[in-house]
């Protein structure tokens, strides 16, 4: 197995009668990947299973080469923030996170600077002194992952961290794990919300009733989906003759004029003729302003799979 | 990882958790569990010496004296014996008699005159009661009963703190350290540090005991300390220079050892068995039979190698049915250095299970 890599080999899990996850197989490489899906669908099932805190009925998994069986090992590469507080009543943000580090063996001082460290990085140092209990959502949900990153973990596991974050904080914090990614870690967070990760992953791995129905990047995702055409948003200032034109020289199945003006969608079953096709008619004259694909998006590929659970 | 890297992480998971442990809310009770004999002895003190004061303001007597006065004795042979009694009280009482006279009931009436006069040796009060200037009934009783204190604590020891308060307290601080955490959903905090399983046990089992013994060792001493309170005299002092000390320190071990002994097999049984209570029930009924137990049973029981190290028997009460004497059959004691290993032995036993119990423990806080 590959020890650059988190690596599900048919990995089944069951809580007694109900099914956790069944029969993953994934390999997951540095950068940041989302796990989504709907409420049960498995992710936290998944992240629990890579960090030991749960075992799998049937298979292997590796952390980097890691077995989740060995957290002496496992723990010191990788930090865990789970949905659940784990701060006691009495703790404040930077006891909590400073106590922790003492568990990996760190002198009281190096703690302490590793704590501050990881709670600037979240913007949490204001609020350190605090009780951890008088915090707000966003608050507690910005001190564990602190937590997990205060030991400057090179898989950083977080089950739904953008939850109860404001505006700000959260293109904060997304522009934090998109800069640990780029240095080469393994980031890896769930979320049930498709827009948020949309924009913000290297690749995703959509869940649905503990089984994977499909991974990798979103558009490549998209492209294999094929009993739905390619959707392409189209901005111009001529919309009726460039849908004339579409129907006449491209592989459309489809064409909408829309309400709004100087809109068209267009739908097609071979996405390289048609934008080959879109590209010599924008030279030729035809006024395009704007082309975007309307479906390549978390939220179209999982209505396309699974008829828009999520 | 070395050995004392993990033991240094067992040090830190215990200090960080005995924090945990003795601000629970859940340990409130615990602790009144714990100062329940030392609240019964000192309100005992207090009420001794305030007796005692009170007995002293009406001077004292020989004790030869109070042996001297016998019933029969007119109050002048007594109040000559004695002198001036410390209290002195008198007055007339109408007592009523029957007796039967040619088949019929009569009742007859005829006036008294009483009088209760008290003296006090220093220890021991005496409480005379006359009926027409004649002693009628003599009636001793010490005050400062240190031999009967020291029984008591025996019992209070044995019965309550060992079998019952120190159980439960157990019960409530080790069961909390797995199944509480489960409850509260914080014990993936522990299990996504890099340490052993097994050292994770290590730490909060000796974050428990550290905190059981403060409490229930604390709380025997504290009880023992308000039992010796007022006895000051000749009597306490050559118990205190002679076996006094090991008396304390052997109660003191037996509370230490109990909490291990218990705090293991509850810590065992919170991560074996989902719902506790019922060994806990199971165990309690083997721990309070162990007496009428075959003498090899009785050591596998926790109460046996905790009575060992008690100082002083526990008393039988008077009253005790004699089918129940006849079957009763304490095991001979161990030597205290020999109960103290075999505790210490079953625990490292009842561990040994429990690190097996640990190592298969998984975080589904929906289900428990």
């Amino acid at each position: 197995m590959s020890a650059q890599e988190i690596v599900f080999e048919n990995v089944s899990k069951f809580y007694g009668e109900v099914l956790g996850v069944n029969r993953i197989d994934l390999r997951i490489p540095p950068g940041l990947t989302s796990i989504v899906g709907p409420n049960g669908a498995g992710k936290s099932t998944l992240m629990n299973l890579m960090c030991g805190l749960i075992r799998p009925d049937r298979g292997e998994i590796r952390v980097l080469g890691i077995s989740p069986q060995e957290p002496e090992r496992l723990m010191r590469i990788t930090g865990y923030a789970t949905q659940f507080d784990a701060a006691p009543r009495w703790a404040t943000g930077f006891d909590f996170v400073a106590s922790s580090l003492l568990l990996f063996g760190y002198s009281p001082s190096l703690a302490e600077k590793l704590a501050w460290r990881a709670l600037e990085q979240v913007g949490l140092t204001e609020a350190a002194r605090r009780k951890v209990s008088s915090y707000s959502k966003g608050m507690r949900q910005r001190v564990r992952l602190a937590q997990a990153l205060a030991h400057d973990p090179q898989v950083l596991v977080l089950d739904e961290p953008l939850n109860g974050l404001d505006p700000v904080v959260r293109a904060e914090t997304i522009a934090l794990f998109r800069q640990l990614a780029a240095e080469g870690r393994h980031v890896l967070i769930s979320s049930h919300v498709l827009q948020e990760v949309d924009a913000i992953s290297d690749r995703v791995v959509l869940m649905a009733n503990g089984a994977i129905i499909a991974e990798g990047d979103i558009r490549g995702v998209r492209e294999e989906i094929h009993e739905h055409p390619s959707q392409f948003l189209i901005r111009c200032a001529q919309p009726a003759r460039l849908a004339a034109l579409l129907f006449e020289r491209a592989p459309v199945a489809e064409v909408r004029l829309l309400e709004e003006d100087g809109a068209l969608l267009a739908l097609t079953r071979d996405r390289r003729a048609f934008t080959r096709t879109l590209t010599l008619l924008a030279a030729g004259g035809v006024p395009v302003e704007t082309v975007v694909p309307a479906d390549e998006n978390v939220h179209a590929v999982y209505e396309y799979l699974i008829g828009g659970a999520a | 990882m070395t050995a004392r890297f993990r033991l240094r992480q067992a040090l830190v998971i215990a200090r960080l958790e005995l924090a945990r442990v003795f601000l629970s809310r859940r340990s409130l009770w615990i602790y009144g569990l714990a100062l329940l004999p030392s609240a019964l002895f000192l309100v005992h003190s207090i009420d001794v010496r305030y007796r005692l004061a009170k007995a002293r303001q009406g001077g004292t007597v020989a004790p030869a004296v109070i042996e001297a006065v016998e019933t029969g004795m007119s109050e002048q042979q007594v109040l000559a014996l004695a002198g001036k009694p410390g209290e002195d009280q008198q007055r007339t009482i109408r007592r009523w008699t029957r007796r039967e006279e040619g088949g019929r009931e009569i009742s007859e009436s005829r006036e008294i005159r009483s009088r209760r006069m008290t003296y006090f040796d220093g220890r021991r009060r005496a409480v005379l009661w006359f009926e027409d200037g004649i002693l009628r009934s003599k009636n001793v009783h010490e005050i400062l009963n240190f031999a009967e204190d020291r029984e008591v604590y025996a019992g209070v020891f044995q019965y309550f703190y060992l079998r019952l308060a120190i159980f439960f307290g157990c019960l409530g601080i080790f069961l909390n350290l797995f199944r509480g955490e489960m409850m509260d959903k914080t014990l993936h905090f522990w299990l996504l540090v890099p340490a052993r399983r097994e050292v994770l046990l290590a730490g909060k089992f000796l974050a428990g005991w550290i905190a059981a013994t403060a409490v229930f060792t604390g709380g025997a001493m504290l009880a023992f300390a308000a039992m010796l309170w007022p006895h000051t005299g000749a009597g306490a002092e050559a118990y205190w220079q002679g076996p006094g000390a090991m008396h304390a320190l052997r109660y003191a071990a037996a509370a230490a050892m109990g909490c291990a002994g218990y705090g293991s097999l509850f810590l065992a049984a919170s991560l074996w068995i989902r719902n506790p209570i019922i060994p806990a029930a199971v165990l309690l009924l083997w721990e309070a039979c162990s007496g009428f137990l075959p003498e090899l049973l009785q050591k596998l029981s926790v109460l046996y190698y905790l009575q060992s190290l008690c100082p002083v028997p526990a008393p039988i009460e008077p009253d005790t049915p004699a089918l129940l004497r006849l079957i009763l059959s304490p095991a001979a004691p161990l030597s205290p250095w020999a109960a103290m290993a075999g505790l210490a032995c079953f625990c490292v036993l009842v561990l040994w299970a429990a690190a097996a119990g640990v190592r298969r423990i998984e975080i589904n806080y929906s289900t428990d």
